[in-house]
């Protein structure tokens, strides 16, 4: 038997002779080279071990003189021996310790009594083997454990059955903010997210003694979230089945993710479902892009609209005001386009209102966007509010009566043109106050225009009708009959009253003048009745006598007195006659 | 005995009425009063023992006939007196006023006729005088 790497360095700790000598018989009949250093004791196998001296094997027999303890032996020489392989030679009688030694570090145990060259040789030769496979081997364990420890990846070793922590590295205790003391205490399912848990059990069944990677969420010890992408692989680890974990933070990628995802919602919510219409287009009206509102307000799909030139859609009498508008972009950010008129797909026109912002300069949109509400209906309102106004004006026009309006909470009252054409002030002269129209009442017709006025907020009755006299303003003033309406909110309360003053001086006048006729009509009633009946009713008593006493005295005076009263009477006619064509002249 | 006054400012209402009452047999000779006054100091010193019928113009100068009743109310013969409003007018007014004297007993319109003469000797107050 040959050994290749040359001479064999061996301590042979012994201290009965007839042995030593055995043993170095044993090994110069197999091996050439070989050098043997012998200790009698084990303090002398120490200094020996202490010195700088290399050895590839020490021999140890367990009965020493200077030890009692088999087993303190053995550990001690183990700490002494600086991974040289030990050989222990042993009587029969310790053959079970020596099986334990195997335990503690030694490589190889030879019995005494059944001892014999080759088998030593054979276990010398192994054991020195062995012991440097064992270096190497621990060696990579070693750089495997560093690489482990050093990772900037955060790595852990679960128990491949239970998930109990077996190992982890400086990072992930960085990571989750736990101790090594508090993850060997702890199961990865600590860790997990609520809502991920039956995703990552499933996958761990699923691949139970697999590789295999997912993305999870966990929970640091502060209990911050965090987002990973895992990769385990299943290892033997201290003898166990386990599985090594590395992850991956992606939580700031998926926070930035999540950012997006909402903000392309926000604009999805914005543009896409949004009632306005929302479109990109260039300088020349060349569109890139149409919300889907498109459909919904002209009838036209996004994708159809997109396809033709925005000014195609304007209607050719609002297209040039368009046009000018979106030229002045070029100067300005933002511009407001007044109403105008787009084509439907019915070739309806549909009004609508456009804000367009310049975004030429923004490289996601890279054009002109333009937001166009549809405001038909307003614009229909609005005509028909405007033929309404324009009806009001013309009745108010029409019509010779003052009309007011009355706003009650702001105490604000506006007039048409009757308080300039009937009453003389200048429309934008005067106070549009309650204050300013109750002073022009007259102040006999104050007290009782003003007491109608309570009376009115009070009952609110719908219809108003009240006379007064109005100051003009040259001082005189005019008999007005002012019918008005309440208007009342949905509470019912008098909001505004709207009234119409009408100038009736004229027909109070009239009104005068009738009673004056009527006046001086009485008067000659009266006269017909006391100043006619008079002489009339002393003609009627002579002749009354005349004709029932033919034989009566004095006939000749009765006679002359019915003259008499005859001229007294036509007297009175006559002046009647004057007095009645008096009125009639005084009326002229 | 039953004594007829005409109360009348215009001489020839008495006249007329004064022939009428005459030739009717109401009286012979009414007495005659021009103004109100004059009649009212006659009746202050008048007999008690007679009842005095007035023949009363309402529209007379000084003092009309309505003032004239007021005064004949503080005449110790008061009770004696029974009034014939007279007037030219046909007023309803004055008919209704009427009312409210206790000492008128008719309202006739002018002139007074011989119907009206007929029908005071018929009258209840009156009829004694005439039987």
């Amino acid at each position: 038997m040959n050994y290749s790497s040359g001479e064999l360095k061996i301590l042979v700790v012994e201290d009965h002779i007839g042995d030593y000598i055995l043993i170095e018989d044993y090994l110069n009949e197999e091996h050439v080279k070989i050098h043997l250093t012998r200790a009698l004791t084990f303090t002398e196998a120490k200094e020996k071990l202490e010195s700088n001296e290399r050895y590839n094997l020490i021999l140890l027999d367990l009965s020493l003189p200077d030890v009692d303890d088999n087993e303190t032996l053995v550990r001690n020489m183990v700490a002494l021996s600086n991974n040289t392989p030990i050989i222990v030679l042993t009587g029969f009688a310790n053959k079970v310790f020596g099986v334990k030694t195997l335990a503690l570090g030694i490589s190889d145990y030879l019995l005494k009594d059944e001892l014999n060259a080759p088998q030593l040789a054979k276990s010398i030769y192994y054991s020195i083997e062995r012991k440097k496979i064992d270096i190497k081997l621990s060696e990579s364990e070693r750089k495997y454990k560093s690489l482990f420890d050093a990772s900037p990846l955060p790595m852990w070793v679960l128990d491949r059955h239970t998930l109990q922590f077996l190992n982890v590295n400086q990072a992930a205790m960085h990571m989750y903010g736990y101790s090594e003391e508090e993850f060997m205490q702890m199961n990865i399912r600590d860790l997990w997210s609520e809502d991920f848990q039956t995703i990552i059990e499933n996958a761990w069944q699923k691949n139970y003694h697999d590789s295999f990677g997912m993305m999870v969420k966990h929970h640091k010890k502060s209990g911050e979230v965090l987002y990973l992408e895992i990769t385990s692989n299943p290892i033997e680890f201290d003898g166990k089945e386990a599985r090594v974990t590395q992850a991956k933070n992606i939580t700031a990628q998926m926070a930035a993710e999540e950012a997006l995802i909402s903000s392309e919602k926000r604009f999805k919510a914005l543009v896409q479902d949004a009632s306005d219409l929302i479109m990109i287009f260039d300088f020349e009206g060349n569109m890139s892009y149409v919300s889907p509102s498109s459909n919904q307000i002209i009838g036209i799909l996004d994708s159809e609209m997109v396809k033709n030139n925005f000014f195609y859609y304007i209607h050719k009498d609002d297209v040039e005001i368009v046009k000018n508008h979106i030229a002045m972009l070029q100067d300005k950010k933002r511009i407001q386009i007044p109403s105008y008129r787009i084509k439907t797909s019915a070739n309806k026109w549909r009004y609508v209102e456009t804000i367009v912002t310049n975004l030429t300069d923004d490289e996601s949109v890279n054009g002109i966007v333009a937001n166009c509400r549809d405001i038909t209906e307003f614009i229909k309102q609005e005509k028909k509010l405007i033929s309404s106004l324009k009806r009001y004006d013309t009745v108010a026009k029409a019509t010779s009566d003052t009309i007011t309006d009355y706003d009650i909470e702001n105490d604000k009252m506006y007039y048409n043109e009757g308080i300039e054409s009937v009453f003389g002030y200048d429309k934008n002269a005067i106070e549009n106050s309650g204050k300013w129209w109750n002073e022009k009442l007259h102040p006999e017709d104050r007290d009782r225009v003003e007491g109608y006025s309570k009376y009115v907020r009070k009952e609110k009755p719908a219809n108003i009708q009240v006379e007064y006299r109005f100051k003009c303003a040259d001082g005189t003033y005019k008999y007005i009959l002012d019918r008005s309406y309440i208007v009342v909110d949905e509470q019912g309360n008098a909001i505004r009253i709207i009234g119409a003053m009408q100038d009736i001086t004229e027909i109070q006048n009239y009104i005068q003048t009738i009673e004056n006729h009527n006046s001086r009509l009485k008067d000659i009633a009266w006269t017909q009745s006391h100043v006619v009946r008079a002489p009339l009713a002393r003609i009627m008593g002579i002749i009354n006598l005349l004709q029932n006493f033919p034989d009566i005295s004095e006939q000749a005076e009765l006679l002359d007195h019915i003259i008499t009263s005859a001229v007294e009477l036509d007297d009175i006619i006559r002046n009647i006659t004057i007095k009645t064509e008096n009125v009639s002249t005084i009326d002229k | 005995m039953l004594e007829v006054l005409i109360i009348d400012d215009d001489d020839i209402v008495t006249l007329v009425q004064g022939k009428l009452l005459q030739n009717c047999n109401v009286c012979e000779s009414p007495l005659k009063f021009k103004r109100a006054s004059e009649a009212l100091e006659y009746l202050n010193s008048a007999s008690p023992e007679n009842d005095y019928l007035l023949l009363l113009d309402i529209n007379m100068p000084l003092m009309n006939g309505w003032e004239f009743l007021e005064e004949i109310e503080k005449l110790a013969i008061k009770e004696q007196i029974f009034v014939y409003m007279v007037t030219s007018s046909i007023d309803y007014n004055d008919k209704e006023k009427s009312k409210n004297y206790s000492r008128i007993v008719n309202f006739i319109e002018k002139p007074i006729t011989i119907k009206n003469c007929d029908q005071l000797k018929e009258h209840k107050y009156f009829k004694s005088h005439f039987e």
